[in-house]
């Protein structure tokens, strides 16, 4: 690597685009300006990161720091306030670095007078007292881990600062060589609204052609020149109790805890005791030495005063039925209200009630206000679907599909359609979030989600749920909780109000009939009677009705195995239709093609899992659920199922059958679900013909 | 009644489950030496797979090839007189003398070995460690080992990946088994993934001179690590057992290479045999 040299042989350090400046003590007040000469050397991935801890005192406070890069902290503080810089030591490990921060700072905050100390002192002072929380913080780890060993003698390494390398100023030793930060602009504009791991902050950066030792030194000028938050994965702190201490441990990205999602293990990275979290691994592993860098999207407010005037295209030529009107009208008004009492907004339809046209109003006041709109949706099957339709409706907009394995995951564009994972990757840059399907992110109720949803989102921004089975806590926060302006003007049917200021129910279908209520019927020694192919009587009479009409059939399944089993026993009772049934489960690898084929009509009955629970839709259609009891069948996913019927407008009309080896309450649930929404939808109907 | 939760298909289970003891009973049944159906039985048992994914387990047939272990079934031209297939027959002779694995490496594990690997799911250590260990007792019910010893890693790949797979797995099994665990090898040189090198002599050529063994003689010329266990096994203080685990046998280049630099680094005389949980 080339190294350069002031006028007193001082190394010189390059920051910015065409800046170098030399900072030992004789040069400083004249940064001498040069034409970027050196690559950023290749030291990424070959040496371990580092991580220093510092205190800076200042006239009346001290902070606490930790870096990366500490050449950038010295060089911004340098700048800025000429400050002395105190190391208190160094440790490969980030959450140790972070969690001695946060007990430094509650270890000045509950001695106020040591404030007043002469720095000298009080750094000695820390680094003594440092030096037994990390051993305390190892005992506590080792006790936590079990049976595993450190790689070391012990869990946390952690190298105290030397005596005398207090000043600010040059400390040539302390550079890691001349590291640039030329794209210091374009890696801000390319990171903005994004929180990534580290390794995808890599992956990104070699897609923009960065240098690989540019990275570490601009991200830690973002992270001082507070425009980027730097974090571990992991979060640690030891919490100290009356009889013994606890660590705690908290994922920063998926906001998990507990030693069910957080593993403890050894890691090779940073050598040190370092823990994982499980929930969010499908992401990339998030853990306590990998950097977590969130950068804010803070371009919005010009950004919405430039384009304030600009008018959004809608290309699409559907009509909506009244009630529909009325509820895409709701969801405009709320993202157009600036003074809405909580950004949090529900549509609740019922199945085949056209969700995704209802968007459209929203999105295009959201586009029109300046902003970014995401929409994420469970399945990466419904995202290739819905990023087609939006191309076509938003023609003057740039779509983009985000998933797993998308092409154009780092682009920046208007509209974003995601799965509901992808959401974990931003950070502040959307103004309206919209997430379909909420209650289906992987399982219900899952925290993640919201917090999410809520990290995606901007300040002032919007999120907006839509479902047709909202779980629980949402219903009681955005349907039954406050009652909003509105109350005065909403519609009262027993209790369950038809809209709020939070929320708009639709309880009818585009097409104006009513959702097939299912049957519901137990069978006793049900799966017994599928074992040794006796015959089942309510469900053999459902399905020889729907294929003698030409119709298709969907049966669900409980787990995997019964699929072969159901399989079976249906083809031993239909030989004459054996060859046009099929199974299909989510191991499967001809998953796709035997749905097409189903789609396609060639093959009439098809045996599930809950895989195609959601968003298949095939007109003609009947369904049955062998084994509701079963646990995986909660009354949302039964209410889907039942969903999947009568939804084209050409054939309302449909079968659902519910058989349960014995009475359980999910199913009496989603049946009571269904009929109270046709309830509410003929009222509204009737109330609506008599005005 | 403990409910479980299936590590490949993520469904809950019960242990106690009709369908489930019926599986393993069969597995045990299939898998056991005449003396070790109880233990057989545990093991299986303790595997964290629900009823479904135990009976998919793609498990190697009783008919292998005396090399490589490869499933007689699969194997295209299965030479019987001989006991070993086309690969074993035209390969060059290594001081490997046998390879043995417990499933074939088909959808069933591919995705999972992929997680433990590339994703660092850790927690499938104990799965992977559970079915060595069935394996070794399956394979290799009568010989003695003196130590087992995982393929190790490249420290830049065992830096970006965090964690050590084999390692892992080899502790564990170890401690199960009741045996020494040593890393007697290092890697010396970055391999690409083999995975991504196509054809036989593209893998050989890359994994060559991939190795060194890292502590030459120290452990086996004093023997005095494990002195009191060898020297029951083997009366003369000349020859030594070593047992090699690796994840996937595919060429078996590597675990031929690892077996060669082994003999080359000892003393004294070795019977290197390797044990992988997927063919």
């Amino acid at each position: 690597m080339r190294r350069f040299f002031c006028m007193h042989l001082q190394p010189l350090c390059i920051i910015g685009e065409a800046i170098m400046v030399c900072l030992s003590q004789k040069c400083l007040p004249a940064p001498l300006s040069f034409r970027k000469l050196v690559a950023g050397s290749e030291t990424e991935g070959r040496s371990v990161r580092q991580y220093l801890l510092y205190l800076k005192a200042g006239e009346d406070s001290v902070q606490t720091h930790v870096t990366p890069c500490f050449a950038v902290d010295q060089l911004y503080w340098q700048e800025r306030e000429g400050t002395l810089l105190y190391i208190v030591g160094k440790t490969t490990s980030l959450a140790l670095a972070f969690a001695m921060r946060e007990w430094i700072i509650g270890y000045l905050r509950e001695r106020p007078r040591k404030h007043r100390m002469m720095p000298e002192e009080l750094v000695a002072e820390i680094r003594r007292e440092a030096a037994r929380f990390v051993k305390e913080a190892g005992a506590e780890y080792g006790r936590e881990a079990g049976e595993r060993r450190p790689l070391d003698k012990d869990w946390f390494v952690w190298e105290q600062g030397e005596q005398n390398e207090a000043e600010g100023g040059g400390q040539p030793a302390l550079f890691p060589g001349n590291s640039a930060c030329a794209n210091l602009a374009s890696m801000r504009r390319a990171l903005a609204g994004r929180a990534l791991l580290w390794e995808e902050l890599v992956t990104l950066s070699r897609l923009y052609g960065w240098p690989a030792g540019d990275l570490l030194p601009a991200v830690q000028m973002l992270v001082l020149s507070g425009q980027a938050q730097l974090r571990p994965g992991i979060r640690l702190a030891v919490r100290k109790g009356f009889l013994r201490h606890r660590l705690e441990l908290v994922c920063e990205r998926c906001g998990s805890s507990g030693r069910q999602a957080i593993q403890l293990s050894v890691c090779h990275t940073c050598g040190q005791g370092c823990a994982y979290c499980t929930v969010c691994l499908g992401m990339g592993r998030s853990k306590c030495c990998t950097p977590y860098l969130l950068v804010a999207d803070s371009s919005g407010e010009d950004e919405k005063q430039l384009s304030s005037s600009r008018a959004v295209r809608l290309e699409w030529k559907g009509k909506y039925s009244a009630e529909q009107a009325q509820a895409a009208e709701k969801a405009r008004r709320f993202v157009a209200d600036k003074w809405a009492r909580t950004p949090a907004f529900l549509i609740w339809a019922v199945c085949g009630a056209g969700k995704t046209e209802l968007l459209f109003p929203a999105v295009v006041e959201a586009l029109e206000q300046g902003g970014r709109v995401l929409i994420a949706t469970p399945r990466k099957d419904v995202v290739m679907e819905l990023a087609p339709r939006l191309k076509r409706a938003f023609p003057e907009e740039r779509v983009i599909a985000v998933h797993g394995s998308s092409r154009e995951k780092w682009e920046d564009a208007r509209i974003t359609i995601a799965t509901t994972h992808q959401v974990m990757r931003f950070c502040r840059r959307f103004f309206l979030v919209v997430v379909d399907e909420v209650d289906a992110f992987p399982y219900h109720n899952d925290p993640v989600l919201y917090r999410a949803v809520e990290r995606a989102v901007k300040p002032q921004g919007k999120r907006l749920y839509l479902s047709a089975t909202p779980p629980r806590d949402l219903q009681r926060r955005l349907v039954y909780g406050q009652a909003g302006a509105g109350r005065r003007f909403s519609f009262q049917f027993g209790g369950l109000k038809l809209s709020s200021a939070t929320h708009v129910l639709l309880p009818g279908r585009y097409h104006g009939r009513n959702l097939p209520v299912p049957r519901v019927c137990t069978v006793s020694g049900l799966y017994k009677r599928l074992n040794r192919q006796r015959p089942v009587p309510p469900l053999l009479a459902m399905v020889r009705q729907s294929l003698a009409a030409d119709r298709q059939v969907f049966l669900f399944v409980p787990k995997i195995e019964q699929v072969q089993q159901l399989l079976a026993y249906m083809r031993a009772f239909f030989p004459e239709y054996a060859a046009m049934m099929e199974g299909v489960h989510a191991a499967d690898d001809k998953r796709e093609e035997k749905v097409l084929a189903f789609r396609q009509k060639t093959v009439r009955l098809m045996v599930t899992t809950t895989i195609l629970e959601r968003g298949v839709t095939i007109p003609g259609s009947d369904v049955a659920v062998v084994g509701a009891e079963a646990p995986v069948f909660d009354e949302a996913s039964l209410v889907q199922i039942a969903g999947r019927v009568g939804r084209s407008a050409d054939d309302p009309e449909g079968t659902v059958l519910f058989v349960q080896a014995y009475r359980a309450e999910a199913a009496k649930r989603a049946v009571r679900q269904i009929v109270r929404m046709n309830r509410l939808a003929e009222k509204l109907r009737r109330s609506a013909g008599r005005t | 009644m403990k409910e479980n939760r299936c590590v490949r298909c993520g469904a809950h289970f019960r242990t106690a489950s009709v369908q489930r003891v019926g599986i393993v009973r069969d597995w045990a049944a299939f898998l056991a030496q005449a003396k070790g159906y109880p233990l057989m039985y545990r093991l299986l048992d303790s595997l964290p797979l629900c009823a479904g994914c135990l009976e998919m387990m793609p498990v190697i047939g009783e008919a292998v090839c005396r090399g490589c272990g490869r499933d007689s079934r699969l194997a295209g031209s299965f030479m019987a007189e001989a006991g070993l297939c086309r690969d074993c027959q035209t390969a060059k002779p290594s001081a490997l003398r046998g390879n043995r694995s417990l499933l074939r490496y088909d959808e069933w594990g591919r995705e999972l070995l992929a997680l433990y690997k590339y994703r660092g799911d850790e927690r499938l250590a104990e799965l992977f460690s559970l079915l060595l260990v069935i394996a070794l007792h399956r394979s290799y019910p009568s010989l003695r080992f003196d130590c087992l010893t995982p393929v190790p890693l490249h420290v830049k790949r065992l830096r970006e990946r965090g964690f050590n797979q084999m390692e892992l797995i080899a502790e564990r099994v170890g401690r199960a088994c009741k045996l020494p665990v040593h890393q007697l090898l290092e890697r010396t040189r970055d391999t690409k993934k083999l995975s991504q090198q196509p054809g036989r002599l593209a893998r050989r050529q890359s994994i060559h001179g991939a190795f060194a063994a890292r502590r030459a003689d120290v452990f086996f010329s004093s023997g005095a690590a494990s002195a009191g266990a060898a020297s029951v096994a083997h009366p003369s203080e000349k020859s030594r057992a070593i047992l090699l685990l690796d994840d996937v046998y595919t060429t078996g280049s590597t675990l031929r290479e690892c077996a060669d630099v082994l003999e080359r680094s000892q003393s004294v005389k070795l019977h290197i045999y390797s044990l992988t949980i997927f063919r």
